[in-house]
């Protein structure tokens, strides 16, 4: 029966019982000392990052590198950073889900977990650029005494919308889609103080045939407009800088360069946290080396198409002959000041994960690890490279100066990784990982729904 | 409580979904209504044989979208054009290029929001602490279906389910 062919995406000697002992687990019993170990790493992260943050509100921007005429530094590469990060957890969860890609059930939750926390950490960093972080809500259009208004034909502005709806959109996609587990949980929990607090959030669900109907529609119409919002999301980010008219920034190719650059670093970022997680939460019959397998190819696809872009951006710099693009694209990323980040960036996004067209190096643990923690570094540069360079050479040359962060800015970007990573373990403390409804869903069905249909007929 | 008040019914236990949308079939097919079915997973099938109508989410989310979306639209036109008109770079007050950015996001975040809210409200959805379910194992390995009858016919729709393959069965008062 060609049927068959597609592989079951979990072990056939799962039960239901099974399924839900081995993914509540990690609530149920004692945190061990790893994950004590990595939420006190996190935590004293957060701490570097709440120092920083603290003495550069009191202090001001001046702290960090930025100078004339490199107004935009490192925050606003963070920022792209966290938020391109997030766009994997919308794609695994609305885009995946669009196209029946069943082994999504695998990753949904952590990635979708991932994405709401990313969010956070890129929201602090335009706040904190800002420099005058207690006037921030000037941001948002409300009446004022001065009668004036945001204005909305400023990418900027866009940016303020996309982020926050993005932000609230994945929230309730993910809260929604936590319901059932989170009522699987306030069922099977001894502690009667503990069912009381996951009775809270489960809304009383009781997963009648009605809950569920309603539950799937909403679900799948979740799906549809995420798909467009993250599509949208990162193409406003890249319009910050492609409307301006900076060399090296006003590119037309932004938009999907952006969003396939976002879907790429947010799937290393997947990849990084889900080969600690599975290990520490034992979830490797969930989280199956298959599914690494099935990221690394998107990986591969997505440095593939980044790779295109920067080929794109430097012929397209050398075929205008436009003496400006060409000092930009080609040589201030590749031969001059910062030459060291261009190469940085081209080895990490486009030649090391050319090692993932091996099969075995799919399939490593070790190597999926290196690659992910490389493609992370990299796509952090590519940021750097763009906003940081574009800038530090303008046209008039007496205002050339060489960029480079201060503490202050790296100390800034420690403090997210630790507010993200605290995060991340409070969130596998407390939740199903995995999502117990959507994998039971998948056991019962392992092949597919054409092989329902398929029965049906017979 | 009012909350957990139901009337007199049949509560069954499956253990696996075929057998309950087999059970829902053969109750129906006795002229009993009102049937409930439990599951811990969506199971495909089980709305069309209880006759449930097509979820009236998808309506929601569409007008929602295009609600929010010209309210977006009519927001940014009224500050840009009416009620300060600011001449940016010579360009028209009315840019509707640079609008639609704006306009779809607010079409997103209204029809996103309101979705969710529908599902609470459709599902009678809230936040409950002392929530008891009918069966704690209805949200994990178990398939429940719950058949309001009347008294006297309690009997004869408990022999139905068991023949049916129900594991477990029992009434609620």
């Amino acid at each position: 029966m060609a049927l068959t062919a597609e592989p079951p995406i979990y072990r056939s000697d799962f039960t239901l019982t099974q399924v839900n002992k081995d993914i509540s687990a990690a609530i149920f019993r004692k945190p061990n000392a790893w994950w004590w170990g990595g939420l006190l790493v996190a935590l004293g992260m957060l701490g570097i990052g709440s120092y920083v943050v603290w003495v550069q509100l009191h202090v001001g921007l001046g702290l960090l590198g930025l100078k004339r005429p490199v107004m935009w530094g490192t925050y606003i590469t963070d920022f792209v950073f966290w938020v391109g990060i997030a766009h994997a957890g919308t794609l695994i969860s609305a885009i995946l889900f669009l196209f029946r890609q069943r082994w999504r059930t695998a990753i949904n939750r952590s990635a979708e977990a991932m994405t709401i926390f990313s969010v956070i950490c890129a929201g602090m960093f335009p706040l904190l650029h800002i420099g005058r972080t207690l006037i921030a809500y000037w941001l948002i259009p409300y009446p004022n005494t001065r009668h004036l208004w945001v204005n909305f034909r400023s990418p900027l502005i866009w940016d303020v919308f996309a982020v926050s709806t993005y932000a609230t959109i994945s929230l309730l996609f993910w809260y929604q889609g936590m319901i059932p587990d989170l009522a699987t949980i306030r069922d099977m929990h001894p502690k009667p103080l503990a069912r009381k607090i996951y009775g809270i959030f489960a809304q009383r669900w009781k997963g009648t045939a009605r809950d569920w109907h309603h539950y799937e529609a909403a679900y799948g119409l979740f799906a549809a407009i995420c798909t467009p919002l993250v599509l949208s999301v990162h193409s406003v980010v890249s319009s910050d800088f492609a409307v301006s008219s900076v060399p090296g920034w006003h590119d037309t190719i932004f938009p999907p360069y952006f969003v396939a650059g976002a879907i790429f670093s947010g799937f290393a970022m997947v990849i990084t946290v889900l080969t600690i997680t599975r290990k520490a939460f034992s979830l490797e019959d969930y989280i199956t080396i298959d599914h690494m397998e099935l990221m690394a190819k998107i990986i591969l696809a997505t440095s593939m198409m980044v790779s295109y872009a920067y080929l794109v951006e430097i012929f397209m710099a050398w075929y205008s002959e436009s003496p400006f693009d060409t000092h930009i694209y080609i040589w201030i990323r590749f031969f001059g000041p910062y030459a060291w980040a261009g190469w940085l960036t081209v080895f990490c996004n486009c030649i090391a994960p050319l090692i993932f067209w091996f099969r075995w190096a799919r399939r490593n643990l070790v190597t999926l690890f290196i690659l992910s923690i490389i493609v992370n570094i990299g796509m952090w540069f590519e940021r750097y490279v763009i906003i940081v360079t574009s800038l530090a050479q303008d046209y008039l040359p007496t205002n050339w100066r060489y960029f480079a962060p201060t503490v202050w800015d790296i100390g800034t970007f420690i403090g997210s990784l630790g507010l993200f990573f605290t995060l991340f373990m409070l969130f596998a403390r407390y939740v199903p990982v995995v999502a117990i409804a959507e994998v039971k869903s998948v056991l019962a069905e392992p092949v597919g729904e054409r092989a329902l249909l398929e029965e049906s007929r017979a | 409580m009012p909350s957990s008040y139901h009337p007199p019914a049949v509560l069954a236990l499956f253990l696996d979904p075929s057998s309950l949308l087999n059970a829902i079939k053969a109750v129906r097919e006795k002229g009993y209504r009102g049937l409930d079915a439990y599951t811990p997973y969506p199971v495909h099938g089980i709305a069309e044989a209880l006759g449930l109508k097509i979820s009236w989410m998808p309506r929601v989310t569409k007008t929602m979208f295009f609600v929010g979306a010209g309210l977006g639209f009519t927001f940014e036109a009224w500050t840009m054009a009416w009620a300060w008109p600011l001449n940016i770079a010579g360009k028209p007050f009315i840019s509707v290029p640079a609008y639609m950015p704006v306009t779809f996001e607010s079409g997103i975040l209204i029809a996103g929001i309101s979705t969710f809210i529908a599902v609470f409200v459709a599902g009678r959805l809230r936040p409950a602490p002392n929530f008891e379910p009918l069966d704690r194992r209805l949200t994990n390995d178990r398939f429940g279906l719950y058949v309001p009858v009347r008294p006297y016919e309690s009997g004869n729709v408990q022999s139905l389910l068991k023949e049916m393959g129900a594991v477990e069965v029992r009434d609620l008062a």
